[in-house]
């Protein structure tokens, strides 16, 4: 079973100070570590054990600049068997829909049986790559993936819905799961992968590499900005045990305790 | 293991290259397994004698298999750097200085815990593992009247560490630390939002760019600040200043805020006067005991005060003390209970019978105060500092 796996770089922002640059539209990367998105460890971990399972080989693809090649060697520490890195420095301004068609007009010419994708990056929050990405190369595609089973040929896979249900899909493949957090349990590297990963070929792919029609790109960033702090917003101060009884008295008067 | 071991020299000589180069002297005695702290405890086996020897082979997290790499993994970074085993040890092999050579690489890769790398990633990011403002870094000295460092009328520079500078806890300790100075009429001011993180738990814990960043927003500091003299609160600041600053700055010298209480008792610089009616035990932090010598001053400190009683862990003590497991970012684990290096020490401590647990490091103090409260046992663990200003206060 070929499977394909598109990863991305990502700065670590959920504990982080971020703060918005001087062009207003995008973030001071200075002081933030980058680290492989976090859904998209866990579809790369999906398709190291769909590969232990059935065989076959693991390409891993991320669109980045020249740092992105440091997350697609820990992938191929991982467990990954080739990588490519599509040249993002070539193609300016990105949104959803240009980044799945640049990772298709790769794609397209790579054998598969299977295309695994995080559920979405949380740098911009979009969750559209795995989808649009579907429908540019005409596969079927389940979002939020929290298992997968392969029998027959086609692809079952679990979603988890509102309400505590499960739903379970049949699917034809070759096919696209964008995969959720939780579904396996990432591995570590092997000190030896490591070194087998640090001397493998990342497979570079600019844009005189990519043929056929315009890349389009739908939407363009306007501004990023912090929100204005909202009035019903209070920030609570003082020391530990004032706040706690600023806290306390909150909670009485609104009638919850 | 067991069966058959492939030997891998390029997991070796990429080991020794990353600063593992004491694992050619180990010739396996096993002393530093009867020392090693995690054998104390009985849920774990853990087989410290055989990390040189493995490594020397290049059978260390060298499996295809995926539980095997995250049972090495695991133990690779649990090591709390407390280097018991090194003070064991005949040959003078630093385990965690090897342990932290295999770190390191797995750190490049991302292969780490992820409450390391949150951590990490907070330090990186903040300048302090809690991922606090520098804004408030002087918070804690806000009612003090501490001033900002000017080398032309103070002497020291006094580096609270991140954990005093927020923690609320903690603070205290900062606090009566700045008092006492300022009792003892010592000329200092603080580098307030200037200050980073030392770096001591990144570099142990194998994130050698972090470090790096650390030295270098500090040295600028301290040279632009043009001093050289740094009180540290924490002995995990005061080694750093000491043994690892020099190759990047050559003009500090730190003294832990004991060494120099000792020194102003001595001067009749101060002179505890209030008695303190309790029965204290001491326990000595590893990285100010057994890593920098520093024994017999905490203690003379505490004898200096009138009515205090000074017991001992028995056998467990100066260089014999065990971790309290918050070393090398251990303070940020989640250790299953029966994992715990902190319930293991203060189980030892409680057996003594004393009424105050005294510490000298910041990270012990939490590690202690979390694993009373999850015993139920409501026994007050104080820094030597608080201490000491409770017998000064007027």
């Amino acid at each position: 079973m070929d499977i394909i796996v598109c990863v991305k770089r990502v700065p670590q922002t959920a504990e982080a100070e971020v703060k918005v640059d001087s062009s207003g539209k995008d973030i001071i990367r200075d002081r933030l570590t980058f680290d492989m998105n976090e859904s998209d460890t866990y579809a790369l971990e999906e398709a190291i054990l769909l590969k232990e399972k059935f065989g076959g080989a693991i390409t891993v693809i991320s669109l980045g600049s020249v740092e992105a090649e440091d997350t697609l060697r820990i992938a191929m520490a991982k467990g990954a068997d080739n990588a490519i890195r599509i040249k993002a420095e070539d193609f300016g301004e990105l949104d959803g829909y240009k980044t799945a068609q640049l990772l298709g007009s790769v794609i397209k010419d790579i054998k598969h049986d299977i295309i695994l994708t995080g559920c979405l990056a949380t740098d911009d929050y979009y969750a559209q790559v795995g989808v649009a990405l579907a429908e540019l190369i005409g596969i079927p595609h389940a979002t939020l993936v929290t298992k997968i089973d392969i029998v027959d040929s086609k692809a079952h896979a679990y979603r988890e819905l509102e309400g505590g249900l499960l739903e379970h899909l049949e699917i034809n493949l070759p096919a696209l799961l964008t995969i959720q957090t939780g579904i396996n349990e990432p591995r570590y590297a092997s000190l030896i992968a490591i070194r087998r990963a640090a001397k493998k070929e990342i497979k570079t792919v600019g844009k005189a590499d990519i043929a056929g029609g315009e890349i389009m790109q739908h939407s363009t960033l306007e501004e990023l900005f912090t929100p204005p702090v909202g009035k019903r917003a209070e920030i609570l101060t003082g020391s530990m045990d004032e706040i706690a009884t600023k806290l306390t008295d909150i909670i009485k008067g609104k009638g919850l305790l | 293991m067991s069966g058959l071991i492939t030997l891998n020299p390029e997991i070796r000589d990429a080991i020794v290259e990353s600063g593992g180069e004491d694992v050619i002297k180990c010739y396996q005695c096993g002393r530093c397994m009867a020392a090693c702290p995690w054998n104390f405890l009985e849920a774990l086996n853990y087989t410290t004698y055989r990390f040189c020897q493995r490594i020397r082979l290049g059978a260390i997290i060298e499996s295809e298999e995926k539980e095997a790499i995250a049972v090495d993994t695991i133990d690779v970074f649990r090591c709390v750097g407390c280097d018991s085993c090194k003070h064991e040890c005949p040959r003078g092999v630093s385990l965690s200085d090897v342990l932290r050579a295999v770190r390191r690489i797995l750190v490049e890769y991302d292969s780490y815990p992820s409450e390391l790398k949150s951590v990490v990633s907070r330090l990186y990011n903040t300048g302090n593992p809690l991922g606090e403002p520098s804004e408030s870094r002087a918070d804690w000295a806000t009612d003090l009247k501490v001033e900002q460092f000017d080398a032309a009328t103070h002497e020291y520079v006094y580096f609270p560490c991140c954990v005093p500078a927020y923690d609320q806890r903690a603070r205290k300790v900062a606090q009566a630390t700045a008092k006492i100075l300022k009792k003892a009429g010592v000329q200092f001011g603080i580098l307030g939002k200037e200050e980073f993180c030392c770096g001591e738990a990144v570099r142990r814990v194998g994130a050698e760019k972090v470090f790096q960043t650390a030295v270098k927003h500090n040295t600028e500091v301290f040279a632009k600040a043009g001093m050289s003299k740094v009180i540290t609160t924490s002995p995990h600041c005061y080694t750093t200043f000491k043994n690892e600053y020099p190759e990047y700055y050559n003009n500090i010298d730190a003294l832990h805020a004991t060494q120099l209480f000792a020194q102003f008792m001595s001067q009749k610089k101060i002179a505890p006067k209030k008695p303190f009616h309790k029965t204290v035990v001491y326990h000595d932090p590893c990285t100010l005991g057994r890593q920098m010598g520093v024994f017999e001053e905490p203690r003379d400190v505490l004898k200096s005060i009138p009515e205090l009683k000074l017991i001992e862990v028995p056998v467990f003590n100066r260089e014999y003390s065990i971790c309290c497991g918050g070393g090398a970012m251990g303070l940020w684990r989640d250790w299953p209970q029966d994992e715990r290096l902190a319930n293991l020490r203060t189980e030892q401590i409680l057996e003594t019978g004393a009424e105050i647990i005294a510490v000298a490091c910041p990270y012990c103090l939490q590690m202690f105060e979390e694993t009373l409260k999850t015993m139920n046992v409501d026994i007050p663990v104080m820094d030597v500092a608080e201490i000491l200003y409770e017998s000064l206060a007027e």
